[in-house]
């Protein structure tokens, strides 16, 4: 798992909302800006791509469910 | 006729049953009213015709039974008049009140002869069944427990129960794809078969929330969809088994059952409900919205605050730098007047000094003026010189010597006769 993937997407939008209010408070310095933009561009980037894919399969949870299945020894008929 | 043999009346069986019969309906010749639980409709598909199990039950146990004729014309009759009413078939497990007449067939024996069953009774029994559903989950302390789950802020993995071929599952899922056409938005859905009305349902759906339930880790939400199957058959959704198992249920659990009929208690414990499929899956839509726009507008505040924040430190050093020009020039106009007034200063000092020195120049003048052998001579002083030499010594000149003296008008020529060197220059 790559750095990026490490943030959840939740933490991802709620930091983006505090380096937003803090630019809009003009609690940021120019010296700081720099930094705060590249993080907020990450941060972006991670809110974007979970908007824009899922990771589940399908398969992968059909073959949860038979083992679990198997596990209690009834399936569905 | 009954036969005598040995003196004893012997009657057939179908003597008996036609006596009792006879009786039976003399006794018993007009309908009356009754109420009795319904456990079986028992209805024939082939004839049309139904053999209800009428019992009474004291402390869960039956205490009374009895079998029950209900013919097709009447069956149909009823069953359209409780449709209508109720929003519910004439089913089994149900209380009713009807009105029958007992009659005794020498075959079939004993039974009620249904002719009419009031609707409004059995849906004050409904009703009162639902209100005992709320009331236990209240009891239990459930009720609100699914909403009180967070849903997470994009519920984007959603398991369905519905069925494939019904109108509110096209419904819901076309929502998700215009979504995606349109915004980029992605889901994952997977679809979890189920009846979604009648008495069946309450088990096929539990046992599709159950299987849910063991890879509940893949979903952030269950999604229970029904729609355009009108508005009969829903008081599964106020079963209490049904409704506990949504209650504490480990993920949020979402309703769009599409109807128009009061909400049954599913619906009121569902952590979100809404009137159609559609409407829910424009709930679900909404909160990707609700992370999507911030996100956007998140992008267009930091660029449109950056731009001006460099456009802003750009105009406070054009200003400092017009401050430090109008300051320098200040400084630079103040120390020019302070040399140019030093310069006077040393002029006139330095005028003065001039003058000064002129005065003690002119005076040392007349000094040396007044000191000139020529003035010297005038005032009565003479220069002897011998041998073209002043004489300043004694010793210089000698008897016998011609000495010259030198007087302001002129020189007189002599010849030493004596000398006398005078003590005190000794």
């Amino acid at each position: 798992m790559s750095k990026t993937e490490a943030i959840k997407y939740t933490e991802a939008f709620e930091e983006l909302q505090e380096i937003v209010s803090e630019i809009e408070a003009g609690e940021i310095s120019v010296d700081e800006l720099s930094e705060k933009v590249k993080r907020a561009s990450l941060l972006i980037g991670i809110c974007k791509k979970k908007l824009a894919t899922t990771e589940e399969d399908v398969n992968t949870i059909l073959q949860e469910l038979d083992a679990a299945d198997d596990g209690s020894g009834h399936t569905l008929a | 006729m009954p036969q005598n043999q040995n003196g004893k009346q012997i009657f057939s069986l179908l003597e008996v049953t036609q006596s009792i019969k006879r009786t039976v309906a003399k006794r018993y010749g007009s309908s009356f009213w009754v109420t009795a639980e319904m456990n079986k409709l028992n209805r024939y598909q082939r004839s049309g015709h139904c053999y209800p199990d009428l019992v009474e039950k004291k402390d869960g146990k039956v205490i009374a039974e009895l079998r029950a004729i209900l013919w097709k014309d009447d069956y149909d009759r009823i069953n359209a008049n409780f449709q209508r009413t109720l929003k519910e078939p004439l089913k089994d497990g149900i209380k009713i009140l009807f009105s029958t007449s007992i009659t005794f067939d020498p075959k079939y024996g004993l039974s009620l002869q249904i002719l009419d069953i009031d609707p409004s009774f059995t849906l004050g029994d409904l009703e009162k069944e639902k209100q005992e559903t709320i009331k236990r989950l209240q009891l239990e302390g459930i009720f609100g427990k699914n909403k009180q789950l967070q849903l997470p802020i994009l519920p984007q993995r959603i398991a369905i129960i519905s069925v494939e071929s019904s109108k509110g599952y096209a419904d819901f899922t076309n929502i998700f794809k215009s979504a995606r056409d349109v915004w980029n938005y992605s889901f994952f859905q997977m679809l979890f078969p189920s009846l979604l009305q009648g008495d069946n349902a309450v088990r096929t759906l539990i046992a599709q929330l159950d299987r849910i339930q063991k890879v509940a880790h893949h979903f952030d939400v269950v999604a229970i969809i029904r729609g355009g199957g009108g508005d009969i058959g829903l008081s599964c959704y106020n079963h209490f088994a049904l409704a506990k198992k949504i209650a504490e249920f480990p993920i949020p659990v979402i309703t769009g059952i599409g109807h128009s009929t009061n909400e049954t208690v599913t619906e009121m414990i569902a952590h979100e409900n809404a009137i159609t499929p559609t409407k829910l899956a424009e709930f679900i839509v909404q909160k990707f919205h609700d992370f999507s726009v911030p996100v956007q507008k998140a992008e267009e505040k930091i660029v449109d605050r950056c731009l001006r924040m460099i456009q802003d430190r750009k105009t406070e050093f054009t200003a400092a730098v017009k401050l430090f020009r109008s300051a320098t020039a200040n400084i630079l106009v103040r120390n020019r007047n302070l040399v140019d007034r030093q310069v006077g200063s040393l002029l006139q000092q330095m005028t003065a000094q001039l003058a000064r020195t002129n005065l003690l120049l002119q005076n040392t003048e007349r000094n040396v003026t007044n000191l000139s052998p020529e003035n010297v001579l005038k005032r009565g002083y003479s220069i002897t010189r011998v041998n073209g030499t002043s004489v300043r010594s004694f010793g210089q000149v000698n008897i016998g010597d011609t000495v010259e003296t030198l007087l302001y008008e002129g020189q007189i020529s002599s010849q030493v006769m004596s000398k006398n060197k005078s003590e005190k220059n000794e």
